[in-house]
Formats: structure tokens, sequence, C-alpha cells
């Protein structure tokens, strides 16, 4: 059980370290707006470098078939 | 008249015979307006056309955002303007931006993809909660004024914006909130590892050793969340016992307080059980509950707050050799002379000079239909220059206006708003009450039978009955109630009015504007010649077209405008339509083109305007504000709630009691000043009446808020909107309708909760105070309990 005088600084370290990125985080700007990130996913579609890595993916893979849609 | 066909950009109605189309996504659309035809060709030549496919409702007209001339926008490229709002970092400038017009998360994205997309902005982000724009550009390459203009080019107004002291501290405030949820959260996960070690349930032959090293973690890991997450709960509690008043607050800093206390003198002796865990739980669930319950409480207080804009920025000022030179409204003085153009707002209060034309001022007294005024009469601030240009002599500005007069009065019938009690609160002083005395009575026993065991007991008691779900009960139905009204059109921007609508039993409506649509719409037309209405009303609309006057939008609109156009102010248009010379307006003018007499106007109610050739008159228009289609459905769902119904409007025409009439309203008073009404509200409040108010003037404002419940309409002035407790952003009353059948299910969601809530902390009473609740079953009891609630809150999600 010795083991355990390790782990249990290492987790109350670990703890120390995850609240300090939350503060960072918060601090950041990262939670005040909780709505448009949700959508903003929705547009990658329209974004000209995501279609044309899509489409290069697509020619790399199957080489045979029509791009997708 | 109207095809069902709605505006592929806004969503209303196509005027019949419009020729307004653009292609967007491979097809040809119809548009409504000339408005929003250009937006629609300015998103798609940005290559932004994934707008449509993705928005998941309708854009606003642009037509409803408030009107900005190029060179009112340039005077925010003047530095000692923008001093205030705009930071300069190198080459680059940074600045907020309040957007108004966004109706949907793919407005957000294309915003940001469109001012991206243009040469020397570096950065631009939406924050869709609170509508606010970032944005940092180069000003050697493009100039604020652009970045406005091209913002209005895609259909929303940008206004310059800087945070005032209370939106900062509300911000802060979340963040602090959110720190809290976090360190509750993270730490409860470790001191639960911890101190379920040392449970008998789950005790695989601990060392006595390990049991302490244990302890002694899970009482350093624990001290933060008392410390750090939980002082609101402890103040709280004291603030409420210095006011001699039991509420949740002192019953969770017992709990709280109780099961640290104890942990505490149980990890220095190494006897008794550990309510660590509880502690974290707690502090996480609560302070969850109260987050969500002010994320829905205050959702839109950041978004409209600050966009009180009731007068314009900038006016004509007039120097001396009678040029006129644009200038910000603080730069004006007493004694000026402004020039004010048809179709724009009164800057101050004053005389008129020179000029005739009549001046809309429904906002601020309720009169539906403009009222003539010329030399040397008075003017009032807010209201809006209708026909011709306008000269005037400042006489009043800021402070002193009447408009000013008017939000005075709001402040104080803010200050004596009712507060209504919340249901929560009253459960809460019963309960705790009641487990107060219960934890005396079984202390007082055990410790006649077993006084080792009796201080635990207690504890156990106080711990298990602490009203975690009972405080959860409220904030969960509330923040889904909130959304799903939001769904329905209805914004609420404070919480009290899904409890506080059982409480209501008197409703005041306001008339113009409200119960009507508060703008002039053709209602009829009657022929005096060979033509038909159609031919008529295409020979009007061509008069009109192009024309600032707020009748003109009521013949809707049309693809080709008259020739040799001239405006008699005060009197009508003259035109000539496929060669054929026309007069439209007051009858008197329109007669003279034919030198006759003037007809008299054969109604009463309404505007009449006469349409005439040189020939003689050809037909009559009467116009008239219409009654809103959903308004005798909403007046029918007011009536079923058994609530006493009041007319209140500014307007001393007889059109008040014939809106009355025709809805079946019996008690309709017109004519009163915004004091009168507010005289009338402190009057029901006297009686003991609860209120509430629908409105949308200026007018309205100090009744909204004073009223124990008030709405505004979605097309209400900023003023209104921000000082009513829930805004009908779809305008339409058939919402609200919808909105009151889900506040009564609201309410009976909290009832139940608080039902169940209490149920279960009665069910373990027992329990506990034969000592069987340790505290592994005081965990799963309040988690289970505490999930039970929130499930039965989400099925208010379905609309």
């Amino acid at each position: 059980m010795s083991a355990i005088y390790i782990l249990i600084p290492i987790a109350v370290g670990l703890v120390g370290f995850a609240i300090w990125l939350f503060f960072w985080a918060v601090d950041n700007g990262q939670y005040d707006d909780l709505d448009s990130p949700a959508h903003s996913i929705l547009f990658d579609d329209e974004d000209p470098q995501h279609k044309a890595g899509i489409a290069e993916a697509d020619k790399g893979d199957e080489p045979k078939d029509e791009p997708r849609a | 008249m109207s095809s069902p066909l709605p505006c592929y950009h806004c969503g209303l109605p196509v005027p019949a015979g419009s020729r307004f189309e653009a292609r967007v996504l491979d097809q040809p659309r119809a548009f409504c307006c000339p408005g929003c035809q250009a937006v629609a060709e300015a998103i798609v030549a940005g290559g932004l056309d994934g707008y449509y496919r993705h928005r998941s409702d309708s854009a606003i007209n642009p037509q409803t955002l408030p009107k900005a001339l190029p060179d009112e926008l340039a005077l925010y490229d003047r530095d000692e303007v923008q001093r205030n709002f705009v930071e300069h970092q190198g080459e680059l400038s940074e600045t907020r931006l309040l957007i108004e017009g966004i109706s949907c998360a793919a407005c957000g994205w294309l915003i940001e993809k469109h001012l991206r997309s243009l040469p020397g902005v570096a950065e631009a982000s939406l924050n869709l909660s609170n509508q606010r724009l970032q944005v940092r550009w180069a000003d050697s390459q493009i100039p604020l004024s652009q970045l406005l203009a091209e913002l209005r080019r895609i259909g929303y107004a940008g206004h310059p914006w800087q945070d005032d002291e209370a939106s900062a501290r509300l911000a802060e405030e979340n963040r602090r909130s959110m720190r809290q949820i976090g360190v509750a959260g993270l730490l409860w996960m470790q001191v639960m590892m911890a101190a379920m070690a040392t449970w008998p349930e789950f005790n695989v032959d601990l060392s006595p050793e390990l049991d302490k090293i244990l302890r002694w973690t899970s009482l350093f890991l624990t001290t933060p969340i008392v410390f750090y997450c939980c002082g609101q709960f402890f103040r709280g509690a004291l603030r409420d016992l210095r006011t001699r008043h039991l509420t949740m607050d002192v019953s969770v800093s017992l709990a709280i307080g109780g099961a640290y206390v104890a942990g505490i003198w149980s990890t220095v002796t190494g006897v008794g059980e550990l309510y660590f865990d509880a502690v974290g739980m707690f502090a996480l669930f609560l302070l969850a509950g109260r987050y969500l319950e002010r994320r829905a409480r205050e959702r839109t207080a950041a978004a409209t707050a600050q966009l009180v804009s009731l007068l314009p920025p900038s006016c004509l000022r007039l120097d001396e050799r009678g040029q006129s030179q644009r200038v910000l409204l603080r730069e004006l003085a007493i004694g000026d002379r402004v020039l004010v153009p048809p179709g724009a707002q009164l800057p101050a209060d004053g005389r008129i000079l020179a000029g005739q034309s009549s001046i809309d001022e429904s906002l601020l007294t309720g009169e539906y239909l403009p009222l003539p005024r010329g030399e040397g009469d008075a003017v009032t601030a807010g209201t809006l220059n209708v026909e011709g240009p306008l000269t005037i002599e400042v006489g009043a500005l800021g402070e002193n206006t009447r408009l000013s007069a008017i939000v005075r009065l709001l402040e104080r019938a803010q200050a004596d708003k009712p507060r209504m009690a919340e249901l929560a609160d009253r459960v809460a002083q019963w309960f705790l009450l009641v487990v107060l005395g219960f934890a005396a009575v079984v202390g007082v026993v055990w410790w006649q039978i077993d006084s080792e065991r009796a201080f635990w007991i207690v504890l156990a008691l106080l711990v298990a009955t602490c009203p975690c779900a009972l405080s959860l009960a409220t904030p969960t139905a509330l923040t889904t109630a909130t959304g799903s009204l939001h769904k329905l059109g209805l914004l609420l921007t404070r919480g009290h009015v899904l409890e506080g609508l059982k409480q209501i039993d008197t409703v005041i409506f306001d008339k113009t504007g409200t119960l009507s649509e508060g703008r002039l719409t053709l209602e009829r037309i009657e022929t005096l010649r060979e033509l038909d209405a159609d031919a008529c009303l295409a020979l009007a609309a061509a008069l009109e077209h192009g024309s600032e006057h707020p009748i003109a939008r009521a013949f809707g609109h049309c693809s080709q405008g008259a020739e040799q156009l001239a405006s008699e102010p005060g009197q009508g248009l003259e035109g000539v339509v496929d060669g054929r010379r026309l007069r439209i307006g007051q009858p008197g003018y329109v007669a003279a083109l034919a030198g006759r007499e003037a007809p008299a106007i054969p109604g009463e109610r309404g505007q009449w305007l006469l349409l005439g050739d040189t020939r003689g008159p050809l037909a009559w228009f009467v116009l008239d504000d219409l009654l809103r289609e959903d308004a005798p459905e909403l007046i029918a769902a007011c009536r079923a709630q058994g609530w006493d119904i009041l007319l209140l409007s500014g307007d001393s025409s007889p059109m008040v009691g014939e809106v009355a009439r025709r809805l079946g309203i019996d008690d309709a008073r017109g004519g009163l000043t915004p004091d009168a009404k507010l005289a009338v509200l402190k009057d029901l409040h006297q009686r003991g009446r609860r209120v509430l108010m629908l409105g949308d003037g200026v007018n309205d404002v100090p009744v909204l808020a004073g009223a124990d419940i008030s709405v505004a309409m979605g097309s209400a002035t900023d003023l209104a909107k921000t000082s009513a407790d829930a805004v009908l952003l779809s305008n339409h009353l058939g919402s609200l309708v919808q909105a009151f059948a889900l506040a009564r299910r609201t309410r009976r969601i909290i009832v139940e909760n608080l039902a169940w809530a209490t149920l279960y902390n009665g069910l373990v009473l027992p329990f506990a105070a034969v000592g069987w609740v340790t505290p592994l079953w005081a965990a799963v009891g309040m988690s289970a309990s505490s999930l039970l609630v929130v499930l039965n809150a989400l099925r208010l999600a379905r609309v």
C-alpha cells in the first residue's frame, strides 16, 4: 500500500493543475459565450479550405469514386 | 390584395406585382422590398449564400433597423468621437460594436465571414449571447464608418459600444460563479474518492494509519470548497437571520457548516462519520442551480440594456449663413438652429422657426395620426418629422426635455415596483421550521438513549434533509421554460414572470402599436370613376414611390415611380404616370388640379386621401391603424383566465372607444398622459390588484416599469423594452396566449418539483431519526432526488 503515499500527492497536484487551467480558461473568456460555438461547427462545410481538404482526401483514398457531395 | 408568398430574406409578405428578384442558391427568389433585395444581392456577391442554407430563422427586414445616413456614420471616424470606445494597438484599432438585427446563429457566421473578407480587417468575432462584435482593423486601410456601412449592406446595424459599470460587474460575477462551480466540481470528485474509501460499505481492510491519511486528505481538499465556493451561502444566511427570515440559505449553511465542522472533529479524533463528499455535492449542485437561474433571469439584460437610443445620435446644425453641418447631439447648445429633414427624429425640444410639416408623436403620446405643425409651434424631442423640412430653435436639451421627464417617471415607478414572493422561498421557510423542530426533538430523545450517538444522528439528519433538490426545483424549470418561450418569440428578461403570472388579476393594454399595428394601413378604396380599385392603387403606389412619408408605405412597393414628382407639404403629391397628370392627398389640393371644389370627406374614422387627375377625383383611399389580427384571441384568453381588462391609451380620438367596442373591452380610457396612466396603476395597486401590462410606446414606459409583470412588443421603443419584464419579439399576440399556457405548465412543474423534493426529505426524516442513514445513503438519496427534479423540469423543453 505504499504506492498511496505517492499517489495522493500526485492526485492533489493534478487537481491543482486542473483548477489553474480552468481559471485560465474562464479568465480568457472561453465560457463567456456558450451559444455560438455550438452552431459555428455547422458552417465548416462552407469553408473553402475544408472543402478542398475533403476533395483531396477523397481523391487520395478512392481515386475512381466521384467526390462526395 | 396581398399574395401569400413570403419574402425570401425577411419573411414578410411580398406585395402583388413586385419585381424584386435575385438569384440565391441557384434559384430566382422574390423579395418584398428593394432593401431585402439589396441585402440578398450583397450576401450572394460576397459568396456567403451558405447563410440562407443554414439559417434557422428569417432575417430582420432592413427597413426596421434605425436609419443611418452616410454622413452620420462618417462622424464616427472623428478622433474625439472614437476616443471613448476605440483602442489603438500600433497599426490596428480595436472596438466592440453592439449588433442589431441578429435573428439566428447563421447571422453570426455571416457577419464574421463578411467582415473578415474585407481588406484591412484583422479579426471579427461575434458573441451571440450578448450580440457584441469584437473587431480589429487597420485604420489606414478601412475607416470605421465603412465597417459600419458594410454591416448595413448585409442587413445589420452596428452601434459603437462601451461597457458601463453595471454590465462589467455582471460579467465579472458570471466569471466568478463559473470559477466557483469549477472548483467545487473538481475538488468534489477528489474528496469523494478519499472520503468514500473510509465508509464501512467500501472499507476493504483499511489500516488505521491509512484511514487517518485519507481523512486528512479529504479535509485538505474540502476546505477550499467551503471557503471559496460557499461564502455566498453563509453571507446570505447571516443576512436573512438578521432580518428574521428563514430561507434556503440558512438551511444550506446549517448542512454545509455542520458537515464541515463535524468533519474536522472526526478527522482530528479519528472517530465518527465523514460527510465531506456531501459538502462538495451540495456546493456543486447549489452553485449550478444558481448559475442556471441567473442566466435565465438576466439573459437579455446584457443584450438590450444599453441600447436606449431614443434620440438621434447626430443632427444638422445651421450656422449664421444658413449652411447646415452635421454635428453630434452633445455638441448642440440651447438657442442653436437645427434643420430637421422629413423622416428624421427631432433631436431636442424647441420651437419651429420655419417650415410646415406634420409630426408623428405616437411613441410619446399614443396619438395614432401625425399632427400638423407650423411656424411658432412647440415640438418635442424624440418625435418624428413626417412631411416637410423644419427649422427648429433648440429650447431644451438632454435632462430638461419632456422625454427625460418621462424617463424620470420611469425611475420612480421602478422603485415602487412590488416584489412578487417566490414560491420556493415560501416553501423553504416552512420546510426549515419543520426540519429544525424535528432535529431538536430527535436530538433530545437520542441524548436520553445514547448521548454518544446523538450528535452524529442530528448531523446525519441535517445533511440528509439539506434542500438540494428543493433549491434546484425552480432554477431548472425556469431555465428550460425560458428556452421554450424564446422559441415561441417571447423573451423573458426578468425571471419572476413565469411564477408571477398566477397571481395576476388585472391586465392593462395600450392601444396604438400594441392592440393595433401602430402604423397606417390601407383599409379600403372607394372608387369614384371608371377606374377600378386595383388600377387606382397602382397609380397611387407610383405616386408614393420613393416618398419617405409613413403614408407611402401603406400603398406597398412598386417598381416604377411617377415622373415630374412634386410634393406640397401638408397637401399631397403631384406627378405624371403613363402620361397622365395625377395628384394624391388633401381633397382641396387634388380637386384644384381639375379646377373643382373640394368634395366633402364621406366618413369620419381614419385618414382620407383623394386621388384625382385633370378631369376630377378618381378614388378615395381610407387609411387607418388596423387592429392586429390576433388581438381578439388574446383578449379571449385573458378573459378565460378571469382577468379584468383595461385599455389605457394616450390617443384622444374616438378610435379608443371603437377599438374597445370591437374587442368587447368595457373599461377603456383615452387621452391619458404618462402621469395619468401611472396614477391608474397606483390606484389598482392600492386596491390590492396584481397587474400585467402590455405596451410599446415611451408613454407606456412608466406603467411598464411599475406593473407587477410587463410585456413590451418587439416593435416597441428601446426604452420600453428595457423597462419591461419580457419582450414579445415576434409581435404576434398569439404567442402570448401560448406563453400563458406554458407559464401555467412551468408553475405546475415547479410545484411538482417542490412537492417531490419535500416528499423525499420527509421520507428520509424517520430513517435519519432512527440512525439508519449513513453518508452513503445520504449521497444516494440526494443525487437521485436532484436528478429526478432536473429530468422533470426538462419536460418543459417540449413546446
